[in-house]
């Protein structure tokens, strides 16, 4: 199993190992390796590194007005997080992380093992259910905000026809953050269908064929032979959906800024109010709060490689 | 053939991880390399008309603003009618750059590169942050240097952008915010839908005769408003109480914030009361969201921006009557601020030429005649007082009688240190954490307003302690 790992990624590995053996002779492969890599790394080096390092600079500094570092304060704006509001919105972000990403692909792989049926016009469905790919962030979270308008919305006019008290979607606090995550679901489940469909298209027919002689229908064939043969789509799938509810914005901006009373503000959400959304420019504190992101995605990551990974079957 | 996604994953990692990190950090050194920054702009005095009539070619002014759709329409116009009249000589190039808080944001990244545009709009709660940096030309150097008559100014409005003796910005476009009604509504509760209710009071009786129950169902809300902040500034405003210490700011850079005091904390109370029992529907922060719920005739009564009348008469199916914006308590003396959103010329790296040409487009779009079309076209209130003598507005009062509610309102203002309005660094934040108290306190179960807004006026201390830091350095 891992051997097979391996082998699909032994590509990027390989060079530096090699390298490493013959450490003391320069030949002219390196020169040519490296004269080919300089514009990676020159970008790598302008987009990713410095901007890393200005951060950290900008962490350790206070602003003026109009955001330009000021006085050194160490990490002061570090300890400015340690109290409860950050706390908060620590876990604000992780519930909307588990609560997108779990159900996220949990629904896309249900869809597409039930589409594995022979039903009539599954292709139509496959389609329908790919679709909210094609509907960008913003859109989407403006037509779920005239759904979820309490008053005159979709959702609470489809309650008051069944004799239904309203619902605040957006604007009770217990219910507030589970609105915004249907929506993100919703928006996910597109990429997750499509994905995985290409995975389960791309599954050879014989190995379906075969367990099915073994006797292996329904539910059996989906569990054991289907779902871990979809396991590197499932990976991705984990590991991009997750990143990508680390980063949620669009939806949260337009639904809900954030409120009611915090109960939405996610980490990025948090960055972006103390850069940009009020009139205090402070890009230092903003900063510190990026760092803290960016080493919780980090870990996550690393995480679900380390852990998840390990089971991944890659055929 | 598996192994691609599991490579465009990892690299996507990478990349993303990464540009998380990157993304705060680019944005700003993109524009922190370019020097500049507040306070180093040098010379800020108005320049007199013969730089421009001694230059050859075509000014061009660049021009930022936020006016969008209806209201953005319009006043492409107005800048297609300038530029026609001054072809050959002036060119306004209008840029919008989103909601007035993006504007001020890019502006601020603008001053930071020493790039900042000829002209831009600025909303009222911006206008401490814009002297503070020190990058325009005080409005009150071009008056003196052109003995240019600004009594025609509303008066509210140069009670607004007064600081220090000084005018610092001309006034474009103002608004104040009113009660509308659904008469229909009235008529069916029996109530007299020429007489709005004038007191939050009021509004609760009147909510009280307006919501229709059917069970659990409720058919019609006697109120659906947005928490926005703006309103709890001129509810303090109507009852004579500033919004921050210092006078209001006006006296000297506020320290503290006062939306724990006072009115501000019996509205929350209220608006609690209303939403508890009831009689009002939660419709959060957004005023889109409480003109869909007047608008669809869910809630009989709301409260919103005289800006926001057209769109209102368009979209209501139903007749539409306007009344002063409530006040909190009975005998409270009334009035309103106005700020509204204000023109600033910018001084340092731009030459004289192109800050007189900016003056003279100014000089248009405060002129009656602009101020009639801009008055006619959007609901905002015209900041020229002949403006109401022209056609465009005339022909306005008589189709929408509505529109003269705010005028009214306006010209019943005093102008005082409460109706000037606050001036503080950070307002937008200011504001920002006042919405949150008084959302913390209407949607919490069993939560104190006192305590919830006293909790989000503490929080600002801090920022406001290190904006008025940051500008003594």
């Amino acid at each position: 199993m891992t051997s097979s790992v391996d082998a699909g990624r032994s590509a990027p590995g390989e060079g530096p190992q090699r390298a490493a053996g013959n450490r003391r002779k320069w030949t002219g492969e390196h020169t040519l390796a490296w004269a080919f890599l300089a514009p990676s790394v020159l970008v790598f080096a302008v987009f990713l590194i410095y901007p890393l390092l200005y951060t950290v600079y900008l962490s350790m500094h206070g602003n003026d007005i109009v955001g330009n570092p000021s006085t050194f304060v160490g990490l002061d704006q570090f300890a400015e997080m340690m109290t409860p509001e950050f706390a908060k919105i620590f876990a604000n972000t992780l519930l909307f992380t588990v609560g997108t990403v779990a159900p996220g692909v949990a629904g896309a792989l249900l869809i597409v093992l039930l589409l594995e049926a022979r039903i009539r016009g599954r292709r139509v469905f496959r389609t329908g259910f790919a679709l909210p790919f094609a509907f960008s962030v913003a859109s989407a979270s403006v037509v779920f905000s005239v759904f979820y308008n309490p008053a005159s919305g979709v959702l609470n006019g489809i309650l008051y026809r069944f004799d239904l008290p309203p619902v605040e979607w957006l604007t009770s606090q217990d219910l507030a953050m589970w609105s915004i995550i249907l929506t993100t679901v919703w928006m996910n489940l597109g990429y997750g269908v499509l994905v995985l469909s290409a995975g389960l298209g791309a599954i050879q027919p014989d190995i379906i064929e075969a367990a099915r002689i073994d006797g292996a229908t329904g539910h059996r064939l989906s569990w054991h032979i289907l779902v871990p043969l979809l396991g590197p789509q499932l990976f991705f799938l984990i590991v991009l959906s997750t990143i990508n509810a680390l980063q949620g914005f669009g939806q949260i901006h337009i639904l809900t800024k954030g409120g009611p009373a915090d109960e939405t503000t996610t980490l990025v959400y948090s960055i972006y109010q103390e850069a940009f959304a009020t009139g205090s420019a402070n890009f230092g504190g903003a900063s510190a709060q990026a760092l803290v992101l960016f080493l919780i995605v980090l870990v996550c990551t690393a995480v679900q490689f380390g852990v998840i990974e390990r089971k991944v079957h890659y055929s | 053939m598996t192994t691609n996604p599991i490579d465009r994953a990892s690299r996507n990692r990478r990349r993303r991880t990464a540009l998380l990190a990157g993304a705060v950090g680019l944005t700003l050194t993109a524009s922190a390399c370019g020097g500049g920054g507040a306070g180093d702009g040098g010379d800020l005095t108005a320049p007199g008309a013969d730089v421009l009539k001694d230059h050859d070619g075509v000014v061009e002014v660049e021009f930022w603003h936020s006016m969008e759709t209806t209201n953005g329409k319009v006043l492409e116009a107005l800048i297609d009618e300038f530029n026609k009249e001054n072809e050959g000589k002036i060119k306004v190039n209008p840029s919008f750059q989103g909601i007035y808080d993006d504007t001020l944001a890019k502006y601020r990244g603008a001053v930071q590169k020493g790039d900042t545009p000829e002209l831009v709009q600025i909303y009222d709660i911006g206008t401490r942050f814009m002297i503070d940096a020190k990058q325009a030309i005080p409005a009150q150097s071009f008056v003196d240097k052109d003995k240019y008559d600004d009594s025609k100014l509303e008066e509210g409005l140069r009670n607004y952008y007064t600081v220090d003796g000084e005018l610092q910005a001309f006034p474009f476009n103002s608004s104040t915010p009113l009660l509308y009604i659904n008469k229909d509504a009235f008529k069916k509760a029996g109530l007299d839908p020429e007489k709005p209710p004038k007191t939050l009071e009021e509004v609760r009786e009147y909510s009280e005769k307006l919501t229709e129950k059917d069970g659990s169902k409720v058919e019609q809300y006697g109120l659906g408003a947005a928490m926005y902040g703006w309103f709890i500034e001129q509810f303090k405003a109507r009852a004579g109480e500033s919004y921050c210490n210092k006078g209001n700011g006006r006296e000297g850079l506020a320290t503290e914030v006062t939306y724990d005091e006072g009115t501000a904390v019996e509205v929350v109370d209220w608006w609690k009361g209303m939403l508890d029992d009831g009689y009002a529907v939660n419709v959060g922060r957004k005023t889109e969201d409480s003109q869909a719920a007047f608008n669809s005739g869910r809630a009989a009564m709301t409260l919103d921006s005289t800006s926001a009348l057209g769109a209102i008469l368009d979209q209501a199916d139903f007749e539409v009557g306007t009344g002063y914006f409530p006040l909190a308590n009975d005998g409270d003396p009334g009035g309103s601020i106005i700020g509204g959103a204000s023109l600033w010329i910018n001084g340092p790296g731009h030459e004289q030429v192109e800050q007189r040409a900016s003056w003279e487009f100014v000089k248009f779009l405060l002129s009656p005649e602009a101020q009639s079309k801009w008055h006619a076209g959007t609901g905002y209130l015209s900041v020229n007082t002949d403006g109401y003598e022209q056609p465009e507005a005339k022909e306005q009062t008589e189709k929408f009688p509505q529109s003269t509610t705010a005028l009214d309102q306006l010209r019943e203002t005093k102008p005082n240190e409460a109706t000037a309005g606050c001036l503080l660094g950070v307002m937008s934040e200011g504001r920002m954490a006042n919405e949150e108290g008084w959302e913390r306190a209407v949607t919490a179960d069993g939560a104190d307003p006192q305590e919830e807004l006293t909790k989000s006026a503490k929080k600002m201390q801090g920022s406001i302690a290190k904006y008025n830091e940051s500008i003594d350095n």
